[in-house]
């Protein structure tokens, strides 16, 4: 299951994220097994960019 | 056969961080998880790390047994997909043998000769690096060659193909253009950078400090301001760190103005009334380019502070520190980091040690005063 994470209450001003959640399996009323197995995935850009900028296509 | 995992766990603010050497990514785990995740890598079985969390945490045995099960194998299990290549074929083909542009580019005492083919492959380029052009010369330390075949961009350096992008990858063929630039700026391979950041750099001739934020929020128009206020620009849009040091190295291209930020910069550098403007309709974007005030692209220096800035019409002043886990979690995905283990040791142990601040801002002389006080760590 995938889904964009929710900012966290605490922040003041809204940062977009570019994250993923994931949640392992839900474990019903083991609730503490669920938040266990709740973790981020962050992914580095897969190689050096610039903010795009140029013409239209090549 | 698949490699055997391989992780390094960072610990911070009730987390750990864990990074993935298979697969570059770093993960962020309750410290628990991250603990059962270090005994798997040492080849603990499940069911002897499931006896002591069913008491840690009071759940049946057989619901811990399922739990690190699964743990093994969605996450633990080195079964992430490669990640997709963004380089493409097309390495044998012949170079062009006249180009229609040739430009040379002195930074500090190395010249470059830069030959594009027509004005398309120009534009890719030249206009971030067009001030940093000299007349021809007969001598020169670096020889770059930019032409588009086949629709893909190809990019040589001192007679070596180092890659052809797609249309759709345009952004990494700059970015690798930028790349060998600073390499042999810097004398540094690229195995001894530590990350490539998405950020603005300014530096008061002691230190740097790192501005972030999405692609709109106001990086390079702070940058501007910051340097009209006589505090050095050192990179916009890509800055460098280096292992070594974890120092912040120049970058010498221009710096990116968006037509929307032109009112409130025109008084402080008149010069951009008559500067080119340049539309990327695909985009939507109309930018001029400002002059980096950098005389030195030699410059390096040590960085403690992250600033995430944002300018926002009618807000007030915000200056506060932010929880570092926040910081992490915005930088890394805008970030190149190395996936050398060495380097996102570094990384991680760089990262920790930072101060992390969030600036929101309409009021310049307000956002000048906060980032004063972040330098002298008043703040």
């Amino acid at each position: 299951m995938k889904q964009q994470q929710k900012n966290s209450p605490n922040k003041i001003e809204k940062i977009t994220r570019k994250e993923v959640i994931k949640k392992i399996v839900r474990y019903g009323k083991y609730a503490t097994l669920t938040a266990l197995g709740t973790y981020l995935i962050l992914n580095p850009q897969k190689a050096q960019a610039q903010s795009p900028g140029g013409p239209t296509g090549f | 056969m698949s490699k055997k995992q391989k992780l390094i766990f960072k610990p911070l603010e009730e987390k750990t961080i864990t990074w993935f050497k298979n697969s570059n990514e770093y993960l962020i785990f309750e410290n628990t998880t991250a603990d059962i995740l270090e005994r798997l890598s040492k080849g603990i079985t499940v069911k002897n790390i499931a006896i002591g969390l069913s008491k840690k945490i009071n759940v049946p045995f057989e619901k811990a047994v399922d739990f690190i099960s699964n743990l093994k194998k969605e996450v633990y299990d080195p079964n992430h997909e490669e990640r997709r290549e963004i380089r493409n074929g097309y390495k044998n083909i012949k170079k062009p043998k006249v180009y229609e542009f040739v430009k040379f580019y002195k930074i500090n005492d190395i010249v470059f000769k830069v030959s594009y083919l027509n004005e398309n492959e120009l534009s890719y380029i030249h206009p971030k690096f067009a001030h940093l052009s000299i007349d021809a010369v007969a001598n020169y330390q670096n020889e770059f060659e930019v032409f588009i075949n086949n629709n893909f961009i190809f990019l040589y350096v001192n007679r070596n193909c180092i890659g052809s992008w797609s249309y759709n990858d345009v952004h990494y063929f700059q970015g690798k253009f930028s790349m060998e630039l600073i390499q042999k700026i810097h004398q540094k391979k690229e195995n001894e950078w530590l990350g490539v950041f998405h950020a603005s750099a300014v530096s008061n001739g002691e230190k740097a400090i790192l501005f972030l934020g999405d692609s709109g929020n106001g990086k390079s128009t702070s940058l501007a301001i910051l340097q009209a206020t006589g505090l050095t620009c050192l990179a916009d849009d890509f800055v460098p760190i280096d292992v070594k040091k974890q120092e912040v190295y120049s970058f010498p291209a221009s710096i990116s103005i968006k037509k929307n930020s032109l009112e409130t910069l025109l008084p402080m550098y008149p010069e951009l009334e008559n500067s080119a403007e340049y539309h990327f309709t695909r985009l939507n974007k109309i930018v001029r380019y400002l002059q980096p005030n950098n005389n030195d692209f030699f410059a390096h220096l040590p960085c403690n502070d992250l600033v995430f800035i944002k300018y926002e019409k009618d807000a007030d002043i915000f200056c506060h520190k932010i929880t570092k886990i926040d910081a992490f979690q915005q930088l890394v995905p805008d970030s190149w980091l190395s996936p050398i283990e060495k380097n996102a040791k570094i990384f991680l142990d760089w990262f920790v040690g930072l101060n992390c601040y969030q600036i929101t801002y309409s009021n310049n002389h307000k956002m000048i005063q906060a980032v004063s006080k972040i330098f002298n760590n008043d703040l």
